[in-house]
């Protein structure tokens, strides 16, 4: 299961990048998949849902978009606005 | 409803590897190892490459093997015959070998104590593509029983590796291999890669693939 490892990876980025900013409420995680990365879209979609279980990022959304190249980067996170949840 | 924004954060998922597998290719060249993995799909001849490889090597040259599988020891087994160090990482369900695998697995060695270190990644032609193990040369493999096109089927892990290998070339007119199509189809993925064919059992191609590694 590739995909899972990959996927426990980017929980994995995610939660340090969550935690550098203040642990914020997040949505949704951007990436960006290279057609030559060699990774499967659907099975790593799969994959993150396992891969959050019991972790901050449990019931976010992974957002996936297709590029050419060889580039696998998390671009975004999408996080609830503070400013928003203060009122 | 609450309102949500974006922060950009622009990170290599593979980032960790990354630079764990810098570190290793540090301490290889510090050390003086050359370090070469192989990749392809089971049943290539990997091994038995390997084993012809470690047998030729092993008077003149301090070498030693890793082999990665998700099960069994049967290939160290099988290459400890060559009296060579050889160590099996067993992954369980992983389905190629990672940087931190390697790491963990040298750690009894000393590297300066070799000058070549090879590593035979799990068979798999799809997942070892995204894991840089420090390597200073990647081997694909393929075998004229596989057909001409695996390149084509598989670009990325031919994109990821530095010299093509034709096994089992003694068996290339049984099968009707036909080596001008293999090679197009390597050209086609890896333009200008090396390619050399060899056969494990009569020893053909040795030479050029030794001179290649001592390079």
């Amino acid at each position: 299961m590739h995909e899972l490892s990959i996927a426990v990876s980017i929980v994995d980025a995610v939660c340090e990048e969550l935690q550098r900013r203040g642990d914020p409420r997040l949505i949704a995680v951007h990436l960006t998949m290279g057609a030559l990365s060699g990774v499967v879209k659907e099975s790593l979609l799969f994959a993150y849902d396992a891969a959050c279980e019991g972790t901050p990022l449990a019931g976010t959304q992974l957002v996936i978009e297709e590029t050419p190249g060889e580039e696998f980067l998390v671009t975004a996170l999408e996080i609830e606005d503070e400013r928003d949840a203060a009122d | 409803m609450s309102e949500t924004r974006l922060i950009e954060v622009r990170r290599n998922v593979f980032k960790k590897n990354d630079l764990l597998a810098r570190e290793l290719r540090a301490r290889y060249r510090d050390a003086g190892t050359r370090v070469i993995s192989l990749v392809s799909s089971p049943g290539s001849g990997k091994t038995a490459f390997l084993e012809r490889t470690l047998t030729e090597l092993r008077g003149r040259f301090r070498v030693a093997a890793l082999v990665g599988d998700l099960a069994t020891d049967n290939d160290a087994a099988r290459l400890a015959r060559t009296q060579v160090p050889v160590k099996q990482i067993t992954t369980g369900t992983v389905c190629h070998l990672d940087a931190e695998m390697v790491q963990d697995a040298l750690e009894e060695w000393t590297l300066s104590d070799l000058d070549f270190l090879f590593i035979e990644n799990v068979g798999n032609l799809v997942c070892p593509s995204s894991y840089d193990l420090g390597e200073s040369l990647r081997a694909v493999l393929m075998s004229v029983t596989e057909g001409e096109d695996k390149p084509r089927k598989y670009p990325t892990i031919f994109h990821s590796a530095d010299v093509a290998i034709i096994t089992k070339i003694d068996l290339a007119d049984a099968v009707e291999f036909d080596r001008a199509a293999a090679r197009a189809s390597i050209e086609a993925v890896r333009p200008g890669m090396k390619v050399l064919e060899v056969s494990a059992r009569t020893g053909a191609g040795m030479p050029e693939w030794l001179a290649e590694i001592e390079r």
